[in-house]
């Protein structure tokens, strides 16, 4: 139905894989990767149309991922995962970068609608 | 008048007195001396004059020349002593009595020596008589003897009773005889007569001295009994004198100690007494200085003292009960707000094992939904149902503990606190119609714009009238009031009739998870939320509750004034 590459980055390994397994079940090619170390390598190895990253991860925090696979990626469509409410912090370091974002535990319908959204940016930008 | 006035004055008094009474008395004293003397002389002159009389009756019985020299002398002394002392006499007798006195002395002398004079002359006479006699006697003849031994009987007994009776027998006798004597007889008889004559001259003198003699004594016992009247008079005056003075100062200082000592013991006593009080912190009473006196001047200094010991005391506890407040609401504060940190913590932790539970439900519903023959598929889609909706549950508390402690900025403009209720209102009119509370909102016109977060401050509002709408039952009264204080802050009041808060409890109102509505009807955040919202913002909320008679919220907004408060 679509081949769209979503990738899910979280540390929570249960969370990435049980993600992606649903997403894979709604037809997209979704992968899990529990680390942003592991998020770059997979990156630099195959491209991915969406990246689903965690905020708050060890190492690197989503907002640097997310600069870093933008240097790869340059058209990737980013949708931050957090369990916070305090995006405006987060919006206000990265004013350049456009991305959308959902609070975890993430409501699956809400996360599709938004994942189709991006999608559509894609194929139609 | 100062104490030491007082004193100098009391005891002042008492010297004057003292003085006076004392020169008064000694120179009664010196007075009472001279007039001693002057009885003495006094008696010294009656003395004189009784000893005068006695020679003088000495003299007049034997007619002894040594006598006549001693009383003589006696008068002349007399005199002496009268004249030395005349002023004295002459003021206590008078002048004319004085005159007297004297001219009596001179004359009682002048008698003395008539007296003497015809004593002598008698004398001498009666020598002549005898020898004349005795010549006769011899150259008589006898037959004429007889009759002139007869005279000569006559004679003596003249001579001796030398009276008027005695010489009338002695003439009788005579002229009998006269015609038989000789003529050497006449001479005789001449003799007799003179002699007779002197008798009765003497006779008179001695009548006139005792007369005279009288008349002095009785004026030296008058002189010697006035003097002693007046020694006495002026004793009886002293004594009175020393009485009267004795009972005035008894009278005086006595009325005058007790006055002084109570001048100065009573104000004593009461600083004393009221001090007492004052050490067991009882203010009800003040001194009331009389006079102008040190312990006047210390009774308002004393009250001056008490009063600032007074102020200082009640600044004290007041500072005390403030600080008492201000420590508990900082104690309170910090509970809250180590509360929010743990919370917002747990919160943020729990977060990500739900969203794992979230996604494996959600794994699960995927795979029975898209088997065509899971066995049981309607149950198990139930359960997970369940699964996901408390999930939801825990996310809405998860997310409002984290949105409590999110560090947003926070977003400050100018608004009116009347938006801020009517902004609220819009929102749960509909609401309360509904329960048929009775909502009545107030907000001053002239009310200056606030500036802070709308929004949030809305937020707050909302969640104080909501808990209020559930408080209260149907048919209830909610008030939303807007206000200014007097240092210009500006306040939001929430008020209803509803059941109100134990005491017990309105302690813990504000932390988390605390409620009093129905299990599931609330999460137990909303206080601890608009709580944390209005400290971020710099205000705060306080609240006040009666059981039966309901609960008053005040929510202070900073930023009052032209440009609003830096918080």
């Amino acid at each position: 139905m679509n081949e769209s590459r979503v990738l899910v980055v979280d540390d929570e390994v249960d969370f990435a894989s049980t993600l992606a397994e649903r997403l894979q079940l709604r037809g997209y090619r979704a992968e899990a990767v529990f680390s942003p170390e592991d998020a770059v390598a997979v990156i630099k190895e195959r491209p991915f149309d969406i990246l689903l990253l965690d905020l708050k991860m060890p190492g690197m925090s989503g907002i640097d991922l997310l600069r870093v696979a933008r240097g790869l990626l340059p058209d990737v469509e980013v949708i931050l995962l957090t369990g916070h409410l305090d995006l405006e912090a987060v919006l206000e370091q990265v004013p350049e970068e456009h991305f959308d974002y959902i609070l975890k535990p993430i409501d699956i319908k809400v996360l599709l609608e938004k994942v189709e959204r991006a999608r559509a940016r894609r194929t139609g930008g | 008048m100062g104490i030491k006035h007082k004193l100098l004055l009391g005891f002042g008094f008492f010297i004057l007195v003292y003085f006076a009474g004392g020169s008064f008395t000694l120179r009664e004293l010196h007075i009472i001396t001279k007039k001693l003397r002057l009885v003495e002389r006094a008696n010294e002159i009656e003395n004189l004059f009784l000893d005068s009389r006695r020679l003088e009756k000495n003299y007049l019985l034997f007619h002894n020349p040594e006598h006549f020299e001693e009383l003589d002398r006696h008068v002349r002394m007399l005199r002496v002593n009268i004249d030395t002392m005349a002023d004295e006499i002459a003021r206590e007798i008078g002048a004319e009595k004085m005159g007297g006195l004297k001219r009596n002395l001179r004359e009682y002398q002048t008698l003395l020596q008539l007296i003497a004079e015809n004593h002598a002359g008698q004398l001498e006479l009666t020598g002549q008589l005898a020898g004349a006699g005795d010549a006769i006697e011899a150259a008589l003849p006898s037959e004429a003897l007889q009759d002139f031994l007869a005279l000569r009987g006559a004679e003596k007994n003249l001579l001796l009773r030398q009276d008027v009776e005695a010489y009338e027998a002695f003439t009788a006798t005579h002229r009998g005889i006269r015609a038989r004597l000789p003529w050497e007889a006449e001479r005789y008889a001449a003799f007799a007569e003179r002699l007779h004559r002197l008798y009765v001259g003497g006779d008179r003198m001695v009548a006139s001295l005792r007369q005279v003699a009288r008349d002095i004594e009785s004026s030296t016992k008058t002189l010697a009994s006035r003097e002693q009247e007046n020694i006495e008079r002026a004793l009886r005056t002293q004594r009175r004198l020393l009485y009267l003075l004795l009972a005035v100062t008894t009278l005086i200082g006595a009325t005058a100690s007790l006055r002084l000592s109570s001048s100065i013991a009573t104000p004593i006593r009461e600083l004393e007494r009221i001090t007492k009080k004052l050490a067991r912190k009882d203010f009800s009473e003040v001194i009331s200085p009389r006079g102008n006196d040190e312990i006047a001047s210390l009774g308002h200094s004393f009250n001056e003292m008490a009063q600032q010991l007074k102020d200082t005391l009640v600044s004290l506890e007041l500072a005390i009960d403030n600080l008492h407040g201000k420590q508990e609401a900082l104690v309170e504060a910090e509970k809250l707000a180590s509360l929010g940190r743990v919370t917002a913590g747990v919160a943020h932790e729990i977060n990500n094992p739900l969203a794992i539970i979230n996604e494996k439900a959600g794994l699960m519903r995927d795979i029975i939904e898209l088997s065509p023959s899971f066995p049981e598929a309607e149950r198990f889609q139930r359960l997970i149902d369940g699964i996901t909706a408390n999930v939801v549950r825990c996310r809405n508390i998860t997310h409002r503990l984290l949105g409590a402690a999110r560090r947003t900025d926070v977003v400050r403009a100018p608004f009116r606190l009347a938006d801020a209720i009517r902004d609220v209102s819009e929102f749960l009119e509909k609401e309360m119609l509904f329960k048929g509370i009775e909502y009545a909102v107030s907000s001053p016109e002239n009310l200056p714009p606030v500036t802070s977060d709308r929004e949030q401050v809305v937020q707050v509002l909302l969640n104080i009238v909501k808990n209020a709408i559930d408080a209260v039952e149907r048919g209830g009264r909610i008030s939303v009031s807007a206000a200014e204080r007097e240092n210009g802050t500006q306040t939001l009041t929430v008020r209803d009739n509803g059941p109100g808060i134990p005491p017990e409890r309105i302690r813990n109102v504000f932390e988390p998870f605390h409620t009093t509505k129905d299990r599931g009807k609330g999460t137990g955040l909303g206080l601890f939320v608009s709580y944390a919202i209005m400290k971020k913002l710099g205000g705060s909320i306080s609240v006040w509750s009666e059981v039966d008679k309901g609960t008053t919220f005040v929510i202070e907004v900073p930023g009052a004034g032209p440009q609003g408060s830096q918080s």
